[in-house]
């Protein structure tokens, strides 16, 4: 997991700085590169997962629904040109090809989720103001523009996130159907004379996995991050020449898989396009009368700390379509209202706050700098995929069963979002900022209402889901998650209540997504 | 060689600089700040204070130590360890220099702007430093800022404490006359440099710091006329180690790093100087230029970060004065202003420093 290693112990400001002094010189010839971490391996399964054919479909309506037809027999002459093809280009291969083919034998599954991560980061920056003080908006027409399209931001990331993840396992399931119905085995397997570059197991390979997986994902990403288009092209490109070049695929192999994981990638962009992601902007005069509400109700309503004001990001987000229930049934597990912005209750939660960012230990504020996860990176979500990432390549799952791991991950994620933002703009809470203006932060101001803290709602949502997984780190994942949502009271963004009320809530959500992975037509 | 300052992003040789940058804000969703840093001077380098021998000398002879140490504080001054000077054998000195260098506009990669959640960011500094020559031809140097940043406007907190310590030695390779009428200088230094505390590099521009070890080289020569002015020029190279952050994962120039530690690029500075040095008076002015050998731009509206491409041209003057009833006692005023820069603040900065020296 992704480690929360232990801070160095701070040294004595004397000591320290002689002795860091004399080792500098050999530290500074020594120390200059970095090692990243969740390195992945040549994935060698521990399981098949044969029956995965069979498991419960989310946006397809059956395995089966895109038809894979028959293979040419591994006796045709059809089938042995391609052999010759695979065993002429292992004879041709290069360094490059061969880091390549290194790179992806990690998993499709692993390796697209830290593309997704990479892509979340890229995009995740807010369009900068123009002189007169407004903020144009990211148009997906003109994606290169600036400000580029999309701002990547939480919602927006926990949503593709999801998307991209439900795809894969839609596709992976229906290809295991495939598979197992036609068994054409992977030309290291038949033929003596390719070699397996990469782990071959037992899968059968018509349709290729891993072309499905380019195919698949491909197609979603360029949905979603449109302006990495060629990014993207070029590492489904790679995936696929892997696969022909490892021994686990022949041409029609992949050919047949790139066609299968295109036609579910379109089933689930058909989705995406009417979820109510378009409207989740709304307009100024939505903005307004959130606002007006509030003030209605006799609370003291949020106004951006920006400068200049910046439009509250996506207030509409709550009414986009969630995975796993209805709006109505995730309606059913909102926590209750905050405390009144007057009341005795809100004057001791901002006194907390208060409190807290004024006698901030070193140790407090690198967690509020761990969970930060703002603009730039890769979101909350993007943290909950990363740390599910080393469970899933240490576990050594099959690609459909990862992939299983990360959809339900992500559909819990992406319902936590869904849930939380229509709370947070059913109240248009304050933050402790506008409150009282002597808080400073640590971290930056989230332009949005403070309650409940998206933080700990993902992260009790995500921890829920992955200790169902890994039930032996249960414990960790549920302390990972506290830690994320204290993390926003270290910087000086959120009030104990809004911690303790979004953890529950994103419980309650994990609990409903775990409950309908294991049910009848468990997905 | 000049005092430069030490802004955080000045990584450059010697001089300890006090402070790096903050950065700004990191922020959440909302984007806040870019912010980065501008650059803020090192602090001392009073340099000259030491120039010409014969003044040296004199300083040299009238310090009471005891007096000195009675009157604290002091400091002073600034060897620096830059410039072809060299420091007097057995001569020690002690200074001070305070510095506050501010910027409400900075460089966004190449694009200039100005970002209403800073206004103006200010970073203030004080910095100790040690001076103590060996021999006449080798001194050895420290220093140590402390630093705090503040921003104007928007609602993050700014952020004090020790920056880095940095120690060096001087070796002084040449002394001649020249046309009879002139002497050039030669002199070769060495530092090192490490974090003096535990701060976070992780946000700029409010950051005290970059918190890289360093070691540097550089060279300098030192072309001094009879008639009082002289001229200088200077070169070095920075390597950096990695830094750690409390994070396990970052996205800089173009991609994400699944790690909690940053590489960082080398820098190289140059500096030319061109001054006047009698009657008790020091009078250089230098044009310093950094440039950071790789790392990542700003992003659009995004925040800076400890490897970026941190780049400066900038013009420094400075007056140095040995009081003439106390010779060992010497004042500094500096100013300077970033003339271009890249994932710097375009920041102006005044300085004083005092430095004291004592025979030992």
């Amino acid at each position: 997991m992704h480690v929360v290693r232990p801070r160095p112990r701070h040294r004595s400001p004397l000591l320290a700085p002689l002795v860091g002094a004399a080792l500098a010189v050999a530290a500074s010839a020594c120390d200059r590169t970095v090692q990243p971490t969740e390195a992945l391996p040549p994935l060698q399964a521990t399981a098949l997962d044969a029956d995965a054919g069979r498991w419960g479909m989310l946006v397809l309506s059956a395995p089966d629904q895109i038809a894979v037809p028959a293979p040419a027999p591994v006796t045709s002459d059809a089938y042995r040109a391609e052999l010759a093809a695979v065993r002429a280009a292992q004879a041709a291969i290069t360094p490059a090809q061969r880091a390549n083919v290194e790179y992806w034998s990690g998993g499709g599954v692993l390796r697209w989720n830290q593309v997704m991560r990479e892509l979340v980061a890229r995009y995740n920056l807010p369009p900068a103001p123009r002189p007169d003080g407004s903020y144009p908006v990211p148009d997906a027409e003109n994606p290169f523009a600036d400000p580029s399209f999309p701002f990547a931001n939480p919602p927006y990331a926990a949503r593709a996130y999801s998307y991209v993840s439900v795809a894969q396992y839609e596709a992976l399931k229906a290809a295991w159907h495939w598979k197992f119905r036609h068994g054409r085995p992977a030309p290291a397997g038949v033929d003596a004379g390719v070699r397996a570059l990469a782990p071959v197991g037992d899968l059968p390979a018509y349709p290729s996995e891993d072309a499905v997986l380019a195919g698949v994902t491909a197609e979603m990403l360029k949905l979603l991050f449109p302006a990495s288009v060629e990014d993207i092209t070029r590492r489904a490109a790679a995936q696929r020449e892997a696969a022909i070049l490892s021994g686990r695929a022949t041409a029609s192999d992949a050919a047949a898989g790139l066609a299968l994981g295109r036609a579910v990638a379109a089933l689930v962009i058909a989705r995406a396009r009417a979820d109510g992601m378009g409207g989740a902007a709304g307009t100024p005069a939505l903005w307004q009368g959130l606002a007006a509400a509030t003030a209605a109700r006799g609370e003291i309503a949020w106004e951006s700390q920006e400068a200049p004001a910046r439009p509250p990001m996506l207030p509409n987000f709550g009414a986009v379509q969630p995975w796993t229930m209805t709006a109505a049934q995730l309606a059913a597990l909102d926590p209750p209202p905050p405390p009144s912005t007057g009341s005795p209750r809100m004057r001791e939660e901002l006194a907390t706050v208060r409190r807290t960012v004024r006698n901030l230990t070193r140790d407090q504020l690198a967690i509020a700098l761990r969970w930060n996860d703002g603009a730039g990176t890769y979101t909350p979500p993007g943290h909950w995929n990363d740390i599910a990432a080393e469970h899933v390549r240490d576990a050594r799952l099959s690609e459909v069963r990862a992939a299983r791991v990360f959809a339900m991950l992500n559909m819990a994620m992406h319902d936590a979002a869904v849930a939380c933002w229509r709370v947070k703009y059913a109240h248009f809470n304050p933050r402790p900022a506008q409150l009282d203006r002597s808080i400073r932060t640590m971290i930056g101001l989230p332009n949005f209402p403070a309650y409940p803290s998206g933080h700990s709602t993902f992260s009790a949502a995500a921890a829920t889901v992955l200790g169902h997984f890994f039930p032996a780190e249960s414990t960790a994942f549920a302390r990972l998650a506290d830690e994320a949502g204290l993390s926003r009271l270290y910087g000086g963004i959120h009030y104990p209540v809004d911690i303790e009320q979004g953890k529950a809530h994103g419980e309650r959500i994990g609990a409903h997504v775990v409950r309908a992975a294991r049910g009848p037509g468990a997905f | 060689m000049a005092g430069i300052p030490v802004a955080w992003y000045r990584e450059g040789a010697v001089p300890p600089s006090p402070r790096p940058p903050a950065d700004a804000t990191r922020g959440e969703p909302s984007p806040l700040v870019p912010v980065r840093v501008s650059p803020s001077p090192s602090p001392s380098r009073q340099r000259r204070a030491s120039r010409t021998p014969s003044r040296a000398v004199r300083v040299r002879r009238t310090v009471p130590l005891a007096a000195l140490v009675g009157a604290t504080a002091l400091p002073a001054g600034a060897q620096t360890l830059d410039d072809g000077l060299m420091i007097p054998a057995r001569q020690l000195r002690l200074g001070v220099t305070w510095q506050d260098e501010r910027w409400d506009r900075y460089w966004e990669g190449t694009r200039r702007r100005e970002n209403g959640n800073i206004g103006t960011l200010t970073t203030r500094a004080v910095v100790p430093t040690l001076g103590y020559g060996v021999t006449g031809r080798l001194g050895v140097f420290a220093a140590l800022p402390h630093v705090r940043t503040s921003a104007s406007a928007g609602v993050l907190q700014g952020m004090r404490g020790w920056q880095d310590v940095t120690v060096g030695a001087k070796l002084g390779l040449l002394d001649r006359r020249v046309a009879r009428r002139a002497t050039l200088g030669a002199a070769v230094l060495a530092s090192a440099a490490a974090p003096a505390s535990d701060y976070t590099p992780d946000l700029l521009p409010m950051s005290v710091g970059l918190g890289a070890r360093r070691a540097g080289v550089r060279g300098t020569l030192h072309l001094q006329d009879r008639t009082g002015l002289f001229a200088e020029a200077a070169a070095g190279h920075t390597w950096r180690s990695t830094v750690r952050l409390d994070r396990q994962a970052y996205y800089t120039d173009g991609r994400l790093v699944l790690a909690d530690e940053v590489a960082m690029p080398d820098v190289a500075d140059a500096m030319l100087a061109v001054g006047y040095q009698g009657h008790g008076l020091c009078l250089p002015v230098m044009l310093v230029a950094q440039r950071t050998r790789g790392g990542g731009d700003i992003r659009r509206q995004d925040m800076p970060f400890p490897s970026n491409r941190m780049d400066f041209t900038r013009v420094h003057a400075r007056a140095m004065y040995v009081l003439p009833r106390l010779p060992a006692i010497q004042l500094e005023l500096g100013a300077a202003r970033t003339l271009a820069g890249r994932n710097v603040g375009q920041s102006t900065l005044l300085s004083a420093g005092l430095t004291t020296a004592f025979g030992l």
